[in-house]
Parts: structure tokens; sequence; C-alpha cells
């Protein structure tokens, strides 16, 4: 990807996304899919960090998402009615939890990585669904509040929308800086070659750890959006399996490219509301589909958009 | 805190780490030889303590009978499940593998959701084994003391079964160098079918042994599974006697923080783990560069 440049295939097709992400909300079923799709967009792209430019197969960035929603979620709840401090505070919490997860784990490679990661992610499970005092236990964080952000109204449906859309848009040119810069090429370099790039002169755990507190710093801030979003922190947010659909929404778009996880959570968002419409067991129609997805298509979407529809994403 | 509660809690750890042992055994065959992780091991014990429900419940109300047949169905189960699934995608980076177990547990879950409904379904203990047992200082149910019986003997006809046979010998080579031992001319795509259903079938046992623990639900495997990986961790991955000593150490630890707090006790084993990595990254058996 060049830095100067765009070619006019790309321009066309990022004004086509935008413009389709700001109307959106007014064709999908309701205006909170469309803000959850971004928020798991925003996710799946922070994941693609870790898995598909640092090649870290983590299954623990739930604890980051789960971190983040509960921190923010407290912080609305109990400490200060704000958007900004709950946000923030919601990062802090899931890097803090990223550098001590990745100080432990980013020397773990391959499978060790996934199974570590894993399992200090459901520590975090356990300890929310023990500490009910605090974080409620079972039912959740309930009864969140969602305050107004300065002349924002962000207890509209509508501008909450815009507000993530805008939000999460700036987030995409950041990782995008991010993996375009000199970081972002390290990064990928010890993915193709870890001993190369060690012989080179790299620090190469030391990237992995950065790229991990970023990915973690990106994870939480969804969390954090999640929380706004249903006035409502779900114990869920913190188990692995939510680790997994991340997981899952990144493969299937497409990983190491950024878009590709983004337009994965979309497809999967949406796909699994429309299942969820018509059948109570879309869990099992929805693993099914993982299932022929991995056995039919490995690109993912990204991958099939470049080679049948020769686009150049 | 009277001694004998003591007691009866090291026992209980015992019979715990036993169930994390049969199930981290197949995790860590599967593991050695395939070099993934199977994410649908929880939910093929769930598969298990449900095949044994069905056959106790509505079938031949023995639980014998369950505890035969349960895990042999799901060894033919799982190996089927290798041989026409997952043998497809062996050429892929071990991500794919990983992600379609993924997608293989949500389906085998909601089914069982499906069929047996969302709470569960609650699992007598066989009348033989009914009733507690006087152990001269307390009194032990004796299901309990049965448990430990057939996991000891369990993970011990496991080990020999590795480490003596010949069979045993090909899947250890197997794991080190699966393409060298397919180069001296033996079939490893068979061994490989082999050592996924052994592994199922072990899932499956610890299933239907662990069905009169508790009611059976089709999401008791999700949780379980990650106490597992705790398991596999800290013996060291694709371990045998890792898993053993793990597995105990991990029931024991439990167990332990029952007695002291009990709203702490599984957060326990992950500040363990914690710090068991700081100490020995590999765990306790673990290879260097062992599928890294």
């Amino acid at each position: 990807m060049n830095k100067g440049v765009w070619s006019k295939q790309k321009v066309i097709l990022v004004s086509g996304a935008l413009l389709l992400a700001i109307i959106f909300p007014l064709v999908a079923p309701y205006v909170a899919l469309a803000s959850e799709i971004l928020i798991f967009a925003l996710f799946a792209m922070a994941f693609d960090l870790t898995l598909g430019y640092a090649g870290m197969l983590s299954f623990g960035h739930a604890a980051f998402f789960g971190l983040g929603a509960y921190t923010a979620g407290i912080i609305l709840k109990n400490l200060y009615p704000s958007v900004p401090l709950a946000l923030l505070g919601g990062v802090i919490a899931s890097s803090l939890a990223g550098f001590i997860i990745g100080f432990l784990t980013v020397r773990r490679r391959g499978i060790y990585f996934t199974m570590v990661t894993l399992a200090f992610a459901q520590m975090f499970y356990f300890i929310a669904f023990k500490w009910t005092s605090l974080t409620g236990g079972d039912d959740g964080l309930q009864r969140v509040p969602r305050p107004s952000l300065g002349p924002l109204d962000l207890k509209s449906q509508i501008v909450f929308y815009y507000f993530l859309l805008f939000s999460v848009i700036i987030c995409a040119i950041v990782l995008l800086r991010i993996v375009n810069s000199p970081f972002g090429k390290t990064l990928q370099a010890q993915r193709e070659n870890r001993n190369r790039a060690m012989s080179i002169g790299y620090n190469v755990d030391r990237f992995k750890l950065r790229a991990f507190i970023l990915s973690a710093f990106f994870s939480g801030l969804a969390g954090g959006f999640y929380t706004l979003l249903l006035n409502f922190v779900p114990l869920n947010s913190l188990h692995w399996t939510n680790s997994g659909e991340v997981v899952v929404m990144t493969i299937t778009g497409g990983m190491g490219t950024l878009f590709g996880p983004m337009l994965g959570a979309v497809c999967i968002i949406l796909l699994r509301d429309i299942i969820s419409n018509f059948t109570e067991s879309w869990t099992f129609i929805m693993g099914i589909l993982f299932m022929a997805a991995v056995l039919g298509f490995r690109g993912g979407i990204i991958g099939i958009l470049r080679n049948k529809l020769k686009l150049s994403i | 805190m009277n001694i004998q509660f003591v007691v009866m809690q090291l026992f209980n750890g015992l019979i715990l780490g036993s169930i994390y042992v049969i199930l981290s055994l197949g995790l860590t065959i599967i593991f050695g030889m395939l070099g993934i992780i199977n994410f649908a091991h929880g939910a093929f014990y769930m598969f298990g303590a449900f095949v044994a429900y069905t056959i106790v419940a509505y079938l031949i109300p023995n639980f014998w009978v369950a505890l035969i047949v349960g895990p042999i169905a799901m060894a033919v189960f799982g190996a089927a499940c290798e041989a026409f699934l997952l043998r497809r995608l062996y050429n892929l980076p071990p991500l794919y593998v990983m992600l379609f177990t993924f997608g293989l547990m949500l389906v085998l879950q909601d089914f069982i959701r499906m069929v047996f409904g969302a709470a569960g379904v609650p699992f007598k203990t066989p009348t033989s084994l009914d009733g507690s047992i006087n152990l001269g200082f307390m009194f032990y149910p004796k299901y309990r003391i049965f448990l430990i019986v057939i996991t000891s003997i369990c993970s011990l006809g496991v080990w020999l079964f590795l480490s003596k046979t010949k069979l045993g010998a090909i899947i250890r080579a197997g794991t080190d160098n699966s393409t060298m031992v397919d180069a001296l001319g033996i079939n490893i795509s068979r061994i490989f079918t082999f050592v996924f259903g052994m592994g199922i079938g072990l899932a499956g046992l610890a299933g239907v042994l662990a069905a009169p623990l508790q009611n059976v639900s089709h999401l008791m495997g999700v949780d379980f599974l990650v106490d597992c990986f705790v398991v596999v961790v800290v013996g060291g991955m694709g371990s045998i006697s890792g898993s053993i000593v793990g597995g105990l150490i991990v029931g024991e630890i439990i167990a332990f923080g029952v007695m002291v707090w009990p709203p702490m006790a599984h957060t326990l084993i992950y500040i363990f783990m914690a710090a068991f990595l700081l100490i020995r990254p590999r765990g306790l058996f673990g290879r260097e560069a062992f599928h890294e």
C-alpha cells in the first residue's frame, strides 16, 4: 500500500464504503444493530493488529474488550457520568492488562501463546463473575447511564451512531498509520521471518509486546463503546467465546488487511441478526457456517474480492 | 477449620483433578500429534455425558453399560470427525484447524441445547455406588472413591499404552515428526484418526464419569475446557506425565481455594499459572521448540 497516491479504484471503494456507513442506520433493521456492527468492526481491526500483522493468535482479547466495557461502565455508574472519562478509564485498564498479559506471554510462541492468553482472559471472567458487588456478577452491570457529550445528545440512537462512526473512522486511520509505519513493517517482518528480523537487530519481543498493548488499547475502546451502546455490560463480553468470535470475524474477513476484519464483523453480525430472526438455534447455524468457511474459502471475504472481482484492496 | 474438612477437601480436589487428568490427556495427545488445540474438546466431554444420559434414561437403565458404550461411541464419533472433516485441513496453518474445532464446539453445544433444553438434566448416581463408605476417619461417597480408582487405572493405562506398546511408540514418534514416520512406511493418517478418536474417547469417558457429580447441561464443557488449558500449560504441552501431575495440582488448588476463600477458588489457578510461567515457561515437562 503506497502512502501518497491512492489508486482511483481505492478512492471509489473508500468513499463508497463511507457513504454506505453514513446511510446504513437508515436502512438497517434498527440503529443499535448498525452501532453494534461498528463496535465489532473496531474490535476486529484492533485484533487484526495482533493476529494479522504481528502473527500472534490471541484467544484472550475478550479480556481487553470486557475490561474496557466494565471499567467504562463502573466509571459511568459509580464515579462520574462522563463519556470521555469512561472511555479513557476503559482504555487505560485494557492497555494495562495488555501490558501485564503481554509481558507474561509474548515470548511464548504459536499455540502456547494462544492457550496462555485464553487462560488469562478467563481469569478476568471469573473475577467479574464472582465480584458481584462491583460487577453485578452473572446479571452483568445493569443500568449504566449514557450521558450527553457536550452538545451531542448521545441518548438518541442515531446521534450515538454518528458519534461512533466518527470515532471508528479516526481509529481506523490511526490503525492504518500504525500498520504502514516502520513499526508496522517491522511487525510484519518478524511475522514472516522471526530469525531474520532478530539478526537485523530488532528486539522482536518488544515489538510484539507493543503491538499487543496497542491492540488491547483499541479493544478496550471498543468495549467502552459497547457499554455506552447497551447501557449495560453483559458478563459474556469477558467470556472466551467472545474472543473466539473476534477471531472468526477477523479470519472470515481476511486477516492482515484491517479492512477485511471490518467486513468480517459486518457480515457476521448482520448474518447473526438475520438468522436469529428465524430460529432460536442460530449458534448452530453460525457454527456450521464457520466450519464451511474454513473448509471452503480461506482467503476470507477480502480474498474473494481480490481474486474474483480483481479489486486492489 | 477442622482436620476432617481439610482431608475431605483434599479428596474432592483429587476427584476434580482426576477428571481434569482424563480430559487433559486427550487434549495433550491431540495437541502433540496434530499440533492443534481442540476447542471442541469440552463440547465432546459434554456430549459424552449426554450420550450416557440418553443410554441410562431411555435405552438401558444401567450406568455400567453407559460407562462402556459412551466413551466408545465418542471415540468412533471423534475418529469420524477426523477422517471426514479435519483431515482436509492439515495442509493449512493450524489456525484454521482450531477455528474449525471452534465451529464444531458451537454446533455440538447448540445441538444438545436443541434436543435436551438449556436447563440441563439431572443425572443419578448409579445405585450400586450410592451412599458413603467409612474410611475410618470420615465418611466419603462411594462414587467418588470409584472415580479415583477408575481414573488412576485409565491414566496408568494410557501412559503404559503410549510408552510400552509398538503403536504407542509410533504415536510418540509421530508427535515428534509425523512426516518422517510417514516416510518410514507407516500410514500416518490412520494413526492421526486413531489418536483423535482416542482423545475424544477419553473426553467422552470424562464426561460420563463427571455426569453423576452434577446436572448435565450443554454448557458444562465450555469453562471446564479452559481449566484443562491451565492443566496443559502447567504440565507442559504434549506431555503425558505433565497432564497427570498438572491435573492433580490444579484440582487440589481449586479445592484449597474453596477452603480458604470460595469466590476466588477458580481465579487462583490462573494466578498460579501466571506465577508458574515465570519460573518454568514451558511448564513442568514441556520440551523446547515443541510446536512453537
